[in-house]
């Protein structure tokens, strides 16, 4: 029934029904594609070209038509920045989704299955009795969390929803145990090599394998980390590999979980590289090594640990202590990671070796009580983990670097750390929770102390960042005023009043590289035929900020010789009744004619009282006009002068 | 998000047609525009050009797009020349020919280059850039306190001229009510004076 695809990384797994007229449509409950098991409601990444980042959906549907096209059915979730303009006065966390829900454009649509990108982590968070709430690790290795919804219909931010989203029991969406109770069934399957070596040894000896590998890891951990550093060997032992999966396999027999197995399979067949955990899609041949110790780390980080959690709780300690120890360990050292990913100081390194292996060597030895195991697992990060972490810490920097890099093409400093070889970082965003957490923080501290290009840029199209389309944009007053009172509005000062809005949103681009939505104040018979004005609304209170700071201290010269200007100058948004000044009606009860006059709009003849008023205010207007003509005239005059000065003609 | 030449043509065209009105009372709504010039000429749309800066007691302004570019220059001409009343009295509006820099939804300029640079502290133009931010805000305070000035100017003549009225009001009352208790006819037979019949 499968097909041999020319596709070698694809294959179906579970069938689930038949649909159709002729039962030419297949449905499944799993595949794997590019050595990625899925499964149905798994999260994954969409990629689609010209999108900087990809799209996060949830499988909902996984069929096969009759013309053997492979289809999944995709329920979205929405980044923060794609429905921007309805998020106003919601506390947005940073890496949080909101999945899609209600009805109408933009819930879920069918997608060919090879636009499936990875695998995406969504954690899902909402406090509600048909979610199971997610155990810790889950949510520290979560990419995204999610506990709200989006209403496409209504175009609303959700706390609750009902029982069905696009036609899905929403148990399935939350947390889902679906996956993992197939998961066993359908992956084990797939593994066959493993299973058949690892399935007939008693758990004893499952356990006491893993807890060598454990113990060969860490050593490796190690020397990994030193050849990374130093010589970035590029030889992989295959010992550890072999190791590695048979730590896995028995690991998924004994739980049945269903993401180890597609770790087990990437380590065994030395498939292309891994996206760690499905992600972060480094140079291939080059980098293979840090892959595997990255894998190392995050199978047993991933996966055994609520599994040791669970015994622990169960108080079943026997003979897992020393591998829920070196387990323990890995957290750390994963955690350290991340640690070290806020403070990317860490230059020393791979003196701290010996200390790596007498600590590891300790633990296995050591039988320690239960408690104390928790007790590491709760707190214990702060001391091996500087001596694992750093090494580790190395890496990631490197990796960190590497994305520097690539954010940034003049980060000169950086380039010695790269590797020559071409790296294809971008082929595929990093998605990890941890180098979510490291992309962001690395580009916040880029943009906080963005090194100003002084070279001349042209302003050209920005990305086009805010992927909104879907959904008209809140009225601009409403969203001015919101932006407002969270501090995110800049009025900008001296713009070519001819730009446009988008225009002025391409600059800041250029210049800041900050995305924002922009509104060029229009010219009114009064405006300065010098200065345009414009307000922008930055996504962030800082972006406001740090673009005002740099407006302040250093020189943004536009076209023109014009420098930009920028201010928290507040809007005039007050909705008392404005005064208007010239209107005047006697307070007394009128006729009905005079009444029916006044509101109805008319020329004035030159045989009454109106009329020599209106000329009077005519005369006013136009000495109005002639003071403004003149102020200009004298504004120009100034500026000209001053401009003449600069020396450098953009 | 380039617009097209077409497409910044056709953007030209309706500036052409659309007239500039502002001195506008804060109860003017679209409507009361639109049966307004409708005797000049055929409205096709309104739209109000918010203040955001300045002032709230700016007067409000709008666009009024008519059928075609003549109509504006007639309804200009014809405002000009009578003080046009809208919905209140006697402040008259104004209207002249719109540009494009009114009109919010614009089309960026075809094949427009713009260009923007940081400018190093050592560059003898950060100097000069320096002077002219400072110009620039300057320039916005003196719009500002002109603002204020002429409103203020607008409140005098306001005050003024309700001033006026009013005496004038009483002035007019008071002759009516003599009319009409016949005192001015007593008087008038008093001096032997003709007086006009009611």
């Amino acid at each position: 029934m499968i097909e041999e695809k020319k596709d070698p990384g694809f294959e179906w797994g579970k069938k689930k029904g038949f649909g159709g007229k002729n039962r030419e449509v297949i449905f499944y409950e799993s595949f794997i594609y590019d050595g990625v098991a899925y499964t149905l409601y798994d999260s994954v990444y969409l990629y689609k070209e010209d999108e900087p980042e990809p799209f996060v959906g949830k499988i909902i549907r996984i069929w096969e038509s009759g013309d053997k096209k492979k289809r999944v059915k995709v329920l979205w979730f929405f980044r923060p920045c794609e429905i921007l303009n309805f998020l106003e006065g919601y506390e947005v966390r940073e890496n949080e989704l909101f999945l899609a829900a209600g009805e109408g454009l933009g819930l879920a649509n069918v997608n060919p299955l090879e636009a499936i990108a990875g695998k995406c982590n969504v954690a899902c968070i909402l406090k509600d009795d048909r979610n199971p709430h997610p155990l810790d690790v889950d949510l520290q290795n979560a990419d995204f969390i999610c506990y709200r919804f989006f209403d496409v219909g209504k175009h609303k931010i959700l706390d609750k929803i009902e029982d069905k989203i696009a036609g899905i029991e929403v148990k399935n969406i939350f947390n889902n145990l679906y996956s993992q109770k197939l998961g066993g069934l359908s992956k084990l399957g797939l593994d066959e090599k493993e299973v058949s070596v690892k399935v007939t040894t008693s758990n004893e000896a499952a356990a006491l394998s893993s807890e060598k590998n454990n113990q060969l890891l860490v050593e490796k951990l190690g020397v990994k980390g030193f050849d990374n550093v130093d010589s970035r060997d590029k030889t992989l032992p295959q010992a550890k590999e072999k190791e590695n999966g048979i730590y896995t396999t028995s690991l998924a027999k004994q739980k049945s979980f269903a993401k180890l197995s597609h770790f087990s399979r990437d380590s065994l067949e030395l498939k292309e590289i891994s996206k760690i955990g499905g992600n972060v899609s480094i140079d291939k041949t080059l980098l293979k090594s840090k892959t595997n110790l990255d894998m190392g780390g995050h199978n047993i980080v991933g996966i055994p640990d609520g599994h040791i959690n669970k015994q622990l709780a169960e108080g079943k300690v026997s003979e897992k202590e020393k591998y829920g120890i070196s387990s323990a360990k890995m957290t750390n050292n994963v955690k350290s990671r991340r640690n070290y990913d806020e403070d990317d100081g860490v230059k020393e390194v791979p003196s701290k070796k010996p200390k790596i292996d007498t600590m590891s060597v300790k633990h296995s030895d050591d039988k320690l009580p239960d408690r104390q195991i928790n007790k590491r697992l709760g707190e214990g990060k702060a001391f091996e983990m500087e001596k694992y972490g750093a090494p580790i810490a190395r890496k990631t920097n490197n990796v960190q670097h590497r994305r520097k890099y690539y954010n940034n093409d003049d980060d000169e400093d950086d380039e010695k750390e790269v590797p020559s070889k071409k790296l294809k970082i971008d082929t595929m965003p990093a998605k990890l929770a941890r180098d979510k957490l490291q992309k962001e923080s690395s580009t916040t501290s880029l943009n906080l102390e963005h090194k100003l290009d002084y070279r001349v840029m042209e302003v050209t199209q920005r990305p086009d960042i805010d992927r909104s389309k879907w959904f008209k944009p809140m009225a601009w007053e409403e969203r001015m005023k919101n932006a407002c009172e969270q501090g995110k509005l800049v009025r900008l000062e001296n713009l070519d009043p001819s730009l446009t809005s988008s225009e002025v949103q391409n600059i800041i681009w250029h210049g800041f590289e900050e995305s924002c939505t922009a509104k060029m104040i229009q010219k009114t018979a009064y405006s300065s035929p010098h200065s345009g004005q414009a307000f922008v609304i930055f996504k962030r209170k800082e972006a406001a900020e740090s673009v005002v700071r740099k407006l302040e201290e250093g020189c943004f010269l536009m076209s023109n010789g014009r420098p930009l200007v920028g201010s928290f100058e507040l809007p005039c948004l007050s909705r008392k009744k404005p005064i208007f000044y010239g209107h005047h009606a006697i307070d007394q009860p009128r006729q009905r004619e005079t009444k029916d006059a006044l509101s109805t709009s008319h020329c004035s003849q030159p045989n009454n009282i109106e009329y020599d008023m209106a000329l009077e205010w005519c005369l006013l207007q136009e000495r109005e006009d002639k003071s403004w003509r003149r102020l200009y005239q004298r504004q120009g005059e100034e500026l000209r002068k001053l401009k003449a000065k600069l020396k450098s003609k953009i | 998000m380039e617009s097209s030449a077409e497409e910044y043509a056709a953007f030209e065209e309706k500036v052409k047609r659309t007239v500039y009105l502002d001195n506008l009372s804060p109860q003017v709504t679209e409507s009361v525009i639109r049966s307004a010039l409708e005797q000049f000429a055929l409205v096709k749309s309104v739209s109000f050009i918010p203040n955001y800066l300045g002032t709230s007691s700016l007067p409000l302004c709008a666009l009024v797009e008519l059928d075609s570019a003549k109509k504006v220059k007639e309804v200009e001409a014809m405002i000009k020349q009578y003080p046009f009343m809208m919905t209140g009295m006697p402040r008259p509006v104004r209207a002249r020919p719109s540009v494009m820099e009114m009109f919010d939804d614009r089309p960026i300029k075809p094949k427009r280059k713009m260009k923007c640079c940081w400018l190093e502290q050592s560059d003898p133009d950060f100097e000069v850039a320096k002077e002219l931010k400072n110009l620039t805000r300057k320039h916005s305070a003196e719009i500002t306190l002109m603002h204020n000035i002429l409103s203020k100017e607008e409140e005098k003549l306001s005050t003024q001229q309700a001033e006026t009225l009013k005496v004038h009001y009483k002035k007019y009352k008071m002759i009516e009510s003599i009319m009409t208790d016949r005192a001015a006819h007593t008087l008038a037979r008093k001096y032997n004076l003709a007086v006009a019949d009611e």
